[in-house]
């Protein structure tokens, strides 16, 4: 996951690559995210989200569709 | 206190000498620390990275490549924190390790394609926001599939 100044550097990227433009997450949705997983990974009680909390996890964040989904075959 | 599990030992051992050192340890580091031996912290990493919470070198199984967010070798994501330098694997991470270690941090990364310094800043505990994007370049469902190129 690379940090970009914006959607046309994404896109110049993806382009010399030759990788799908796939989407974009805003710092905010970002620190969201990192909150998320890691502001207990120093705890005993710390473990890593499972699919369904992921999929909770994604949505209260507007991250939705197949792509956010852990569980998606879309891709296999 | 009830004796803690092995692997919650170790796991702990590697954040705690992670955090207060800037580098992620090898085996025999966590095996000193917890004063175990060493063939048992290697199975240990091996169910930690069963359960998606380590990524064991892939060359050498007593060096760690991944204690996301924290990474054991330099990356394009260098976090500075509590006066410590580390690496996070990813721009998720970056952010990751502010949000670990409950404090105010400082990335200096680069644009993914220009290579343009881009910092990310976390300050009294909430993001510097700016109009940087991250792109997520391989899907949910595939993310452990090939964790260093995720």
């Amino acid at each position: 996951m690379l940090l970009f100044r914006s959607e046309e550097t994404v896109n110049q990227w993806c382009a010399a690559h030759n990788i799908p433009r796939r989407p974009l997450v805003n710092l905010e949705q970002l620190w969201q995210l990192a909150v998320h997983w890691y502001a207990n990974r120093l705890t005993v009680e710390s473990r890593r989200p499972g699919p369904d909390e992921m999929v909770f996890i994604f949505k209260s964040l507007d991250l939705t569709g197949p792509f956010w989904d852990p569980k998606s075959d879309q891709w296999r | 206190m009830p004796e803690l599990d092995l692997d919650v030992q170790v796991k702990l051992a590697i954040y705690e000498i992670t955090a207060e050192t800037g580098g992620v340890p090898t085996s025999s580091q966590v095996s000193r620390k917890i004063n175990i031996e060493q063939n048992e912290v290697l199975a240990a990493f091996r169910r930690l990275h069963a359960k998606r919470l380590l990524l064991p070198k892939p060359s050498d199984p007593h060096r760690i490549r991944m204690a996301p967010p924290f990474s054991g070798v330099p990356t394009r994501f260098p976090v500075e924190a509590n006066g410590k330098h580390y690496y996070a694997n990813c721009v998720w991470d970056a952010y990751g390790i502010a949000a670990a270690l409950h404090c105010d941090a400082i990335s200096r990364a680069s644009d993914g394609h220009t290579g343009e310094p881009l910092t990310l800043e976390v300050k009294n505990g909430e993001p510097i926001l700016k109009s940087y994007v991250a792109h997520f370049a391989v899907p949910a469902a595939h993310w452990w599939d090939d964790l260093i190129f995720t």
